[in-house]
């Protein structure tokens, strides 16, 4: 029988397909491109599941991809052929060289106060590690604390939104170790084994259209787990919930810190393909932005929120560089914003999802239409 | 003597001052029904906040049995077999019916044993629905329920939890005389199964499903007793019933 699980499944096994199909028909520059904007639906993947299934709407995800971010860059950074020309047999980062005291010493250990920091990140897999470990230490940390003192709704947003400013100012200010404002550029190349990644090649776009294709899936078994429809229940009802004896702050913990893994991830693959880090990664206007990526695609569906997010920067890239939208692109996006939450709060999976309605209720007449037919509950019991 | 299913010592609270539970002792029996009884502030809401969690008591203990549970986090206490019924009727709106249930009939409260798929209690499910009257509601979403019958999915929640003690806070806030009734025919089918206490204003509903009676005044124990001997105790008419007892 047609499911809308179903359905949904095999939309989802469609996007896996059309997404690896886009390399036979599209050149180096525009591929590049798309690989960035996989990485940010992996982003609309974090947004939806903290956001959409979790009820926590965190102003702060910059800080978890700017974490993975970095991390994976310090590795690179170090990987680069510049970082090696210093003067010295070990690589040194050039930025510290610019910035260091006269007479210091051309070595990572103690070119200044702070550097010895960047040792480990020698190992490129120590960043990969890193970039991923971090987010979720921060997370766990953060939710640790503000779901035990069951802090809720727009304070949990307040406070991600003061938190990655704040990290973003402490980036910005320790200028010896991160390069400040400027953040990590001319960085290396991603290496497995003696592969390397040139951002500009096939193989770089599949690792992140499979990164995303695992993630996705991944993250939509993670909903359909109990945990994840008990994790649906707290949002609905914390209370209830609390009095049906889960224990809510471990629920919203695990979750927050899952939807800062992926967020993590997408940081990591995000410095592969764009060979930088910067502070703007945390500037207030990205996270913002990746809320609306998740608002318009719909934040209730993790596909959903993953197209959203592709679905916008195809656009803005397009009408920004069509002439005569130049100057009013920005304008343009906000406008298509506004309508959408208007017109569509649950976004285009919410459209969607309610024509498979009509095409499921359509084809089996006997069962009632006004049901609103949730596929996935009926069949998870069978 | 039928054992003790929950035993209240001594138990108060203060709120900055103001003693909204001053001293409440009471012991209601395995399988008993218990009515609260009082006016408006008498403190029978704060006095099943305390027995469940939701605030913690100044002074005085709770056994669950022989477990003292005193000031326990919620949901320990919930899983130590007390289930409570909320004034507002509160369900998981955008979950159908039939997950509602199954959520609640999920019996392992940690994170990582929740990682696998689908919930066991299906025959368990389909027996509540059956119960509370919402099979044929089973796939809709909650959030498009009647009040009524989100109360008696509320209710269904509690009997799917399958608690020892069941707190209801006024299970018939709202509900329309037909639904009250129905309502009281759900309460009867579980006594002897449950220890269920309720708070409750409507008085058909009381001579309905009442056994023992715990008037409440003021934060302290006013009388206890069997319905009859309620409407008869001269303390309670003065207090509340006026003088024409319970009608």
């Amino acid at each position: 029988m047609l499911s809308r699980r179903r359905i949904d499944w095999v939309i989802y096994a469609a996007f896996i397909v059309l997404i690896m199909v886009f390399p036979l028909i599209m050149d180096s520059f525009w591929l590049n491109r798309l690989a960035k904007y996989l990485v940010f639906g992996m982003l609309g993947i974090a947004v939806a599941l903290s956001w959409g299934y979790a009820g926590i709407l965190n102003l702060g995800q910059g800080l978890f991809f700017g974490a993975g971010a970095y991390m994976l860059a310090m590795s690179l950074k170090l990987a680069s052929t510049t970082s090696l020309q210093q003067g010295s047999d070990k690589p040194v980062p050039d930025f510290m060289l610019w910035n260091a005291e006269p007479g210091a010493k051309t070595e990572l250990c103690c070119i200044n106060k702070a550097s010895f920091l960047w040792l480990p990140f020698q190992s490129q897999w120590f960043g990969v590690a890193m970039a991923l470990v971090l987010p979720v230490l921060i997370a766990f940390v953060l939710g640790s604390i503000v779901f035990r003192k069951r802090i809720s709704g727009v304070f949990v947003s307040i406070i991600t939104l003061a938190l990655v400013l704040l990290v973003r100012l402490i980036m910005i200010d320790a200028q010896p170790v991160t390069n400040g404002f400027n953040g990590l550029t001319d960085l290396g190349w991603f290496k497995l084994g003696e592969f390397e990644f040139d951002p500009y090649v096939v193989p770089t776009y599949y690792l992140i259209a499979i990164s995303l294709s695992v993630v996705l899936v991944l993250a939509r078994l993670l909903v359909e787990t109990r945990a994840g429809v008990i994790l649906q229940a707290i949002r609905d009802d914390q209370n209830r919930a609390r009095y049906l004896g889960f224990d809510v702050p471990a629920y919203q913990t695990f979750f927050f810190a899952v939807s800062a893994l992926i967020a993590g991830f997408a940081g990591m693959l995000y410095v592969i393909v764009s060979e930088f880090a910067s502070p703007t990664f945390m500037d207030l206007s990205f996270s913002i932005t990746m809320v609306v990526w998740a608002a318009v695609g719909g934040r209730a569906s993790i596909l959903g929120a993953c197209i959203g997010a592709i679905l916008i920067n195809m656009i803005s890239a397009t009408v920004s560089e069509t002439e005569g939208f130049a100057e009013a692109w920005k304008a343009i996006i906000g406008l298509v914003f506004v309508l959408v939450v208007l017109y569509l709060p649950r976004g285009i999976a919410g459209l969607a999802h309610d024509l498979i309605d009509r095409f499921v209720a359509r084809r089996t007449p006997d069962r009632t239409r006004a049901l609103r037919v949730n596929g996935a509950s009926s069949q998870l019991a069978e | 003597m039928a054992q003790a299913a929950l035993t209240i010592d001594g138990l108060s609270v203060d709120f900055e001052g103001f003693k909204a539970v001053n001293g409440v002792s009471m012991i209601v029996e395995d399988g008993e029904l218990r009515v609260l009884l009082g006016a408006n502030g008498a403190g029978k809401t704060t006095l099943m906040d305390l027995i469940s969690g939701k605030t913690r008591s100044t002074g005085g203990r709770v056994f669950l049995h022989d477990t003292d549970i005193t000031n326990w986090e919620e949901h320990r206490i919930a899983r130590a077999g007390i289930g409570r019924k909320f004034q507002i009727p509160s369900v998981f709106k955008e979950l159908t019916v039939r997950r509602n249930l199954e959520v609640a009939s999920c019996t392992s409260p940690s994170v990582f044993a929740n990682l696998g798929f689908g919930f066991p209690a299906k025959a368990k499910v389909d027996e509540v629905l059956e119960l509370i009257g919402l099979t044929d509601e089973a796939n809709r979403v909650a959030a498009y329920l009647s009040h009524g019958q989100t109360q008696w999915l509320e209710l269904g929640l509690l009997l799917t939890q399958d608690p020892k003690i069941i707190l209801l806070d006024e299970p018939t806030a709202g509900m329309t005389q037909a639904e009250t009734h129905k309502t009281s025919l759900i309460v009867n089918n579980l006594k002897g199964r449950h220890t269920i206490i309720v708070v409750e204003h409507d008085m058909a509903f009381v001579r309905e499903i009442a056994e023992r009676i715990t008037v409440l005044h003021l934060g302290q124990v006013l009388a206890e007793g069997s319905v009859s001997e309620i409407e008869t105790d001269p303390k309670v008419k003065q207090a509340y019933l006026g003088s024409k007892g319970i009608t």
